[in-house]
């Protein structure tokens, strides 16, 4: 991985599964702490670098925050790929209001894209905290890609929806 | 006029293409694709046809060494008819079908350069990892098919090197980066000698990357012609790559100006004469990245390529090592990229010294190491600098002492030409 994430201080942040919980500029519901509108999120950094990212297989984990980068990776790769066959921001939207519906895994659960990377949940409170936490970054995400992935006029924008061909780390998205 | 006062014919047989033409010319008289067009069909004729067809099957035998083409030629004639079949002698760098290779000079030296082999004396160059047996048989076809009066086998790095010096310089030291279409290796050369040891293959070429941008572009879904797909990659990867300094500036600077930077490629389809047009946007900077992550692109390689010239030259031995920093040399089509020196000249000097920082701090010294100077050479003649390099050589009045003769081929056997002596005193 070329690209790390700044978010190397962790002094105040609750943790989860070694895990730390970054602060979004989210308006959804949560347990992730309100950021700053200003600052840039992990949300935004990891749209920024997806387009590179996307690309490499090797990642050296410079801070934990590193580890929630890729999983937003792999995310906005499951998200791009949903979206393959949408033509309309309206019918993307539904297509990702869909996969916002669906189980969301925890490190442990049998679906979690990245076995070992994350520590195992100590206690149930630890994985639903997470497991909520990643329900919310993943609607966040979700909603900032659809303004990338579709232009303006709700036409599908094809520089971001050719990243969906792409394997990330070659994992097969089911 | 003997041959030696002819000028020499020099051809550097690369695995995509090859350069020929005379010493003293700054750049070949032809470069034409390595490929050999062979009419095949009458090895498939059935007997049940024999009786009929013996007169057809018996002159096709006889012509059968003559019919054929190298080339662009070759590839026209595949495409429009199913008689030829398409051969490749050189792989890797490496000749592997010596008749094809012997018929590709054939043509070469008779129906391109248009000149009698026995008047003059050739210079051919060779990969540094090639056996001696290879040479021998170059040394072989030449003398015994063509007969040739003198042939001198360089090797192409040394070639390569002599072509990057724009001063007089005495001494020919410095680390080759051939990166064609085959198989690009770092070579380390010391005193225009090769060190054979300290050779490292980098196995992304040109084709890769051409590859890696057909791949990107159809990806987006773009229209292109599926016959002629690599083709036209090929063609937009050198009229539109460049390499850049880093992946995700790049990615805003496309997305705040993508007029500047989306560029079209338009072409008509063969076949039905439409046109089309193509949009080129990432994989300008995409495609010469992988040379410097060649994760992106294969899936068991992952050493960048400043990373394998610094283990190149560790590698060498120790008293040349800053000789070998300060004259790292291009060559080879595919380092044309836009900034391609540029952008190897950082990488390489950060590991270098990130080195001797660490170095440096582990020891507490109160002496600071001198610094290395890095240098990437990149000069005009690039593309062809093995072919110049071979041009400058041959034209001095002691290659005809250093080729192989005639005489000695006769005398001694093939085996003579298993080594060449190196050039020394250039200038």
């Amino acid at each position: 991985m070329v690209y790390h994430s700044s978010f190397v201080e962790e002094d105040g942040i609750t943790k989860a599964c070694g895990c730390p919980l970054l602060p979004l500029k989210s308006h959804i519901k949560g347990p992730a702490p309100a950021s700053n509108p200003g600052k840039i999120d992990i949300v935004d950094e990891a749209i920024t670098f997806f387009r590179a990212n996307v690309f490499f297989r090797n990642f050296d984990i410079k801070s934990p925050a590193d580890k929630l980068l890729i999983y937003l990776t792999f995310y906005i790769n499951v998200a791009l790929k949903r979206l393959e066959g949408c033509r309309t921001l309206a019918v993307g939207t539904k297509a990702i209001i869909n996969l916002g519906l669906e189980k969301v895994p925890v490190p442990g659960d049998l679906g979690f894209p990245f076995p070992g990377l994350f520590a195992l949940p100590q206690s149930q409170d630890e994985a639903e905290l997470f497991r909520n936490y990643l329900k919310q970054i993943r609607e966040e995400t979700s909603g900032r890609l659809l303004s990338c992935a579709y232009r303006p006029n709700g036409t599908p924008n094809k520089w971001w929806l050719a990243f969906a061909k792409r394997k990330f780390m070659n994992i097969i998205i089911p | 006029m003997d041959p030696t006062a002819r000028p020499a014919v020099v051809i550097d047989n690369g695995t995509g293409y090859t350069k020929l033409g005379f010493s003293g010319n700054s750049e070949p008289s032809f470069v034409i694709p390595t490929v050999v067009a062979v009419n095949e069909s009458f090895l498939n004729q059935s007997d049940i046809c024999r009786n009929e067809n013996w007169a057809a099957q018996y002159n096709a035998g006889i012509m059968a060494d003559l019919d054929f083409f190298i080339g662009e030629e070759a590839l026209s004639q595949f495409r429009s008819s199913g008689l030829y079949n398409l051969h490749h002698p050189i792989n890797h760098g490496l000749v592997d079908n010596w008749d094809t290779m012997e018929k590709f000079w054939q043509h070469g030296i008779f129906n391109y350069l248009r000149c009698d082999p026995e008047e003059h004396y050739f210079l051919l160059t060779d990969s540094p990892v090639s056996s001696p047996e290879s040479r021998e048989y170059t040394g072989e076809i030449m003398f015994e098919t063509f007969n040739v009066p003198g042939l001198y086998i360089a090797v192409q790095s040394v070639l390569a090197l002599s072509a990057g010096y724009s001063v007089p310089k005495s001494d020919m030291t410095g680390v080759v980066i051939d990166i064609g279409d085959g198989f690009p290796h770092v070579v380390p050369v010391v005193n225009g000698y090769v060190i054979g040891s300290s050779i490292k293959p980098f196995p992304v070429a040109g084709n890769d990357v051409t590859q890696f941008v057909l791949q990107l572009l159809q990806e987006r879904g773009e229209l292109i012609p599926p016959d002629e797909s690599l083709e036209i990659a090929r063609k937009v990867k050198e009229t539109y790559c460049y390499t850049c300094t880093d992946i995700v500036k790049e990615y805003n600077k496309h997305d705040r100006k993508p007029e500047k930077y989306i560029k079209q490629w338009s072409g008509i389809k063969p076949k039905t004469r439409v046109p089309y047009s193509v949009d080129v946007g990432y994989e300008r900077f995409l495609g010469p990245e992988i040379f410097f992550h060649p994760e992106i692109f294969c899936s068991d390689f992952s050493t960048p390529l400043p990373d394998v010239i610094d283990m190149c030259v560790q590698s060498s031995p120790i008293d040349t090592r800053r000789a070998l920093y300060k004259n790292i040399v291009l060559s080879g089509g595919s380092t044309m990229f836009k900034d391609f020196h540029k952008r190897l000249q950082k990488d390489v000097k950060k590991i270098v010294d990130d080195r001797i920082a660490a170095s440096s701090a582990r020891l507490g010294l109160d002496v600071k190491p001198q610094p290395v100077e890095v240098n990437v050479v990149t000069h005009p003649i690039q593309r062809y600098a093995v072919w110049f390099g071979g041009s400058v050589v041959a034209s001095m009045p002691e290659f005809y002492q250093a080729c192989h003769t005639k005489e000695d081929y006769e005398e001694y056997g093939a085996s003579i030409c298993r080594t060449s002596p190196i050039f020394k005193g250039m200038y």
